[in-house]
């Protein structure tokens, strides 16, 4: 299994810190959420691609959320280089995997898989904000939210990128509703979780410069995913 | 007193934070082994833009050794193949390293004979993973990129920096063409991509580029110019480009026109 | 927050140090006219010597004006007693809200210099700042009467500082309308 480990590198802390001025990540933000329901999921993410520290827009039109070969779907924020190099590395196992045992990777494994993938590189992390969302053995929706060096949990509503902060309170209230007495989570139907949706990214466009241009909505049912496009604010 | 004028300019960390001077007292001038993490020979801003023909990018022709516009005769635009430019801004001679890298590339694809060619998508995902490679090793290659290409009617412009960081779109600017081409390339191209003529597309990179000469201490007003359409990659003889420096005689209040 | 001919101001109720809980009975806001309160987030020693500062120029003003502070007064009243204080600040982020003499809302909020800005819909200070704000974002509309607004002030908060580790144990609610002060104090997690 020698092949799946990552380019080792002569990086610490220390040497980072002597001599060298080159800093190996940029925060090319934006935003990923995902929610999931009985019988499907959604995950959305803006397209905006940011420049980092200099208040530049790179583009506006650059997807960080994409499909996987199994039909889940990985949306990535952060940096967007490690994040493309996550999803190339995930798509290389799925296929892989694939080619081993003749059928395709569950969500949940696929969950597992995302987390040591990303624990891997402990020490010199993918500088990434995923959210991994899909179906799992039984058809209900999942969401998988991750930090950038392995920790996950399935969720019901998960937000996370730069707007994230902004967002997950709000999914709280609309999606678990949380009350003083607990957890009364409400059922909640395919366009009322899209409607969430494109609530959570209009309010968060208004408040987090990173955030913005385009909604990307990825649909995830046992008939396959849709992908669904609307505009957010430019500004 | 600082004698290092490239202490003054506080603004160039802000604006390009992979800019580095030379004459820097804490530059690694002796340590080879450090020579990539603080590039020499920089080259400034690159613009590119899609137009109705293809896609068209533009540089000039300075290679700068810190503050001293030393090399006045640095082509910056490559091509790679027959229907792909390559347009470098950063260290030069990173940049040489990479048209060497390209070429043997090229040279081992051919001998193969298989009858299928690099075309311009393969080539900018190519060097975008030896960029984020290079970054992963923190040793990477100081250069911004910006890869055009026109293959089987279809329009490529694409962007890839020293982190690996990249993004396709139909303007691209670097460095400090960032922040004042850029705005007017949005204005000026997109949307317009399918009707946008030569001559138009000419006019408006030209215009860009003598913005950034006005404005930007690291440019020449000697420029080259790269088209890829479906006629192949062109590219242009250095050109200069007419400016027009009269109304300073009617600036008064610094400078020497203190009255 | 501002409704229609009423505005409203919460807060949570945590005290504590770091990760530290110390009461859970810390009033962050204080009635400082018939229509205006005065919310102030940040540092508890600055918080309280502000409370006190604030209560006193109050008095003074109405003593020698014989009038109330009008909210917009009050908000600069505060912003220009944090700029005395300019390179050795309070480490606070205040909020002024109330009605003023046409009773429209007026909401006011600041950073701890004294920059002040005017909002026409909601203000938020404190660590969940980022939380409030995208919260407030989507559930806020204009024209609220007062009862929606304190359902809509009431959500935003309970949302926000359950999300942040170190806001929540109870909020308190005010809600002013040109008739009467509403005051409720919500029940919320205790961890």
């Amino acid at each position: 299994m020698d092949s799946f480990l990552p380019v080792q590198v002569s990086w610490t802390p220390q040497t980072a810190a002597s001599g060298s001025d080159f800093y190996p990540y940029t925060n090319n933000a934006g935003t990923v959420a995902g929610i999931s329901g009985g019988d499907f999921c959604v995950m959305a993410a803006d397209t905006r691609q940011s420049f980092g520290v200099g208040y530049l827009i790179n583009t506006r039109y650059q997807p960080k959320m994409f499909k996987l070969s199994n039909g889940s779907v990985l949306g990535t924020s952060g940096f967007y280089a490690d994040g493309l190099t996550l999803i190339k590395r995930i798509n290389q196992r799925l296929e892989w995997y694939k080619h081993a045992h003749d059928k395709e990777m569950s969500t949940p494994a696929l969950a597992q898989l995302l987390s040591i993938t990303l624990y891997s590189k402990r020490f010199f992390p993918y500088y990434a904000r995923v959210l991994l969302g899909g179906l799992d053995l039984e058809g209900h929706g999942v969401v998988y939210g991750y930090d950038s060096i392995g920790s996950y949990e399935p969720c019901l509503a998960r937000a996370t990128g730069s707007g994230g902060s902004l967002i997950q309170p709000f999914l709280d209230n609309q999606i678990y509703r949380k009350t003083p007495l607990g957890i009364l989570q409400a059922p909640h139907t395919l366009d009322q979780v899209k409607a969430v949706m494109r609530d959570s990214f209009t309010s968060a466009t208004e408040r987090d410069i990173q955030t913005g241009d385009y909604l990307e909505l990825f649909i995830i049912t046992a008939q396959g995913v849709d992908v669904e496009k609307y505009d957010l604010r430019k500004d | 007193m600082d004698r290092f004028s490239g202490n003054f300019d506080r603004f160039s960390d802000l604006f390009n934070p992979y800019d580095s001077n030379p004459t820097n007292a804490n530059h690694a001038i002796g340590d080879f082994t450090k020579c990539t993490r603080k590039p020499l020979v920089m080259g400034s801003t690159v613009l590119g833009l899609e137009y109705q023909d293809g896609v068209m990018i533009a540089a000039d022709t300075l290679g700068s050794w810190g503050q001293l516009a030393r090399y006045r005769n640095e082509s910056r635009i490559y091509p790679v193949g027959n229907f792909t430019v390559l347009g470098a801004a950063g260290d030069m001679s990173d940049f040489q390293h990479t048209k060497h890298m390209l070429d043997s590339l090229m040279i081992k694809e051919y001998y193969t004979n298989d009858d299928h060619v690099l075309s311009t998508p393969h080539i900018y995902e190519y060097l975008s993973r030896v960029l984020y490679h290079r970054r992963s090793k923190l040793d990477p290659l100081w250069n911004t990129y910006v890869v055009g290409g026109y293959n089987n009617g279809e329009r490529f412009l694409g962007y890839v920096d020293l982190l690996g960081t990249t993004y396709q779109s139909s303007i691209v600017a670097t460095g400090l063409g960032a922040y004042f081409a850029q705005p007017i390339l949005r204005n000026a191209v997109e949307g317009r991509e399918g009707i946008l003529t030569e001559a138009e597309a000419i006019e408006i990179l030209n215009t860009c580029m003598k913005i950034l000469f006005y404005r930007e201490c690291k440019t020449l007003n000697r420029i080259q110019r790269a088209k890829v359409t479906a006629d192949g990659v062109e590219i242009s003889e250095p050109y200069a480009l007419p400016t027009e420096w009269s109304f300073g005689e009617g600036i008064r209040g610094f400078g020497t026109q203190t009255q | 927050m501002s409704g229609k001919n009423c505005v409203a101001i919460a807060s949570d109720k945590r005290f504590g140090v770091k990760y530290l809980t110390i009461s859970m009975e810390f009033p962050k806001m204080f009635q400082a006219t018939d229509k205006t309160f005065i919310g102030i987030s940040g540092l508890a020693t600055d918080v309280q010597t502000l409370m006190e500062r604030f209560r006193f120029k109050i008095n003074m003003y109405r003593m020698n004006e014989e009038r109330d502070f009008e909210p917009i007064t009050l908000a600069n009243m505060v912003s220009s007693t944090l700029y005395e204080r300019r390179f050795s600040p309070y480490f606070v982020e205040p909020i002024v809200a109330g009605l003023d003499k046409n009773n429209n809302p007026y909401i006011n909020g600041m950073d701890l210099i004294g920059c002040s800005t005017t909002a026409c819909d909601f203000a938020a200070t404190g660590t969940p700042e980022d939380q409030l704000y995208g919260t407030c974002e989507a559930l806020w509309e204009p024209n609220l009467e007062p009862e929606e607004l304190f359902e809509t002030i009431s959500q935003t908060i309970m949302s926000a500082t359950n999300r942040d580790c170190v806001s929540g144990w109870g909020a308190v609610v005010h809600v002013i309308t040109p008739e009467r002060v509403i005051t409720r104090t919500l029940k919320t997690r205790m961890d």
